[in-house]
């Protein structure tokens, strides 16, 4: 996977196809069809990248709902019910998979209780005043 | 998707930055409740559906508005301006 840091932008080669992405709609939908205009948007960022793909024909294009957390960071916690547990709110990121997160989660369900790594990442974060906002840019989803 | 601005007419929601759930209230400056505090800043109700909005038209009039939006189909309904602008749509 090749990523570069001025927008959203990742891509990686499949032995068929390319596979490219991604930018956030910046409000609130449950549409999953994504907008021309960031279609085009992340396009041109690939381009930025890797110009020579310029006369490759897009297939398919995918828009979902993202998991937004309000200080941009994901939420690894025990639930409010008993026997419940949250993975969540881990906005664009896509890191709901790796191992290091994974690890601390089962932790957390085997043990009942979460392991040191997560143990700030809780729901109850934002109304007790520790949010973990890495970037500062406040209780605004779509600048995270 | 266009967005019926009261000033400028229906524009490209490109040209605005948006501002999110226009339904939340600001506590009274004299309350010191944390929690009803907390929520004012946190705690959204994020529908599926009809959801009122504040959007900004940073590239047209500059006017702050509210905007009823349907966040799964995308239908947008009225739009009029707030601050010290509302009232006075043309």
């Amino acid at each position: 996977v090749v990523t570069f840091g001025g927008g959203h932008m990742y891509v990686s080669q499949s032995t068929r196809a390319a596979r490219y992405g991604g930018n956030l709609d910046y409000y609130n939908s449950y549409a999953q069809r994504g907008q021309p205009a960031d279609r085009h948007e992340v396009a041109t960022e690939l381009l930025a990248v890797f110009p020579n793909v310029g006369k490759v024909r897009l297939l398919r294009s995918w828009g979902g709902v993202m998991d937004m957390s309000m200080d941009g960071s994901p939420i690894i916690t025990t639930g409010p019910l008993p026997g419940m547990y949250l993975n969540t709110g881990w906005c664009y990121g896509g890191f709901k998979a790796t191992p290091g997160s994974g690890w601390c989660f089962a932790h957390t369900m085997v043990h009942d209780q979460p392991h040191p790594l997560n143990a700030a990442f809780t729901l109850e974060r934002f109304h007790h005043g520790r949010p973990i906002d890495e970037k500062g840019a406040g209780p605004t989803p779509r600048l995270h | 998707m266009l967005i019926p601005c009261p000033v400028c007419g229906p524009r490209d929601h490109g040209e605005f930055t948006y501002g999110g759930d226009a339904t939340v209230v600001r506590p009274d400056v004299s309350d010191g409740d944390s929690g009803r505090w907390a929520q004012y800043v946190y705690d959204r109700g994020n529908p599926r559906g009809a959801h009122r909005e504040f959007w900004h038209h940073v590239h047209g009039c500059r006017q702050w508005m509210a905007v009823e939006r349907d966040t799964l189909t995308h239908d947008v309904g009225g739009a009029e301006l707030v601050g010290a602008w509302a009232g006075r749509e043309s």
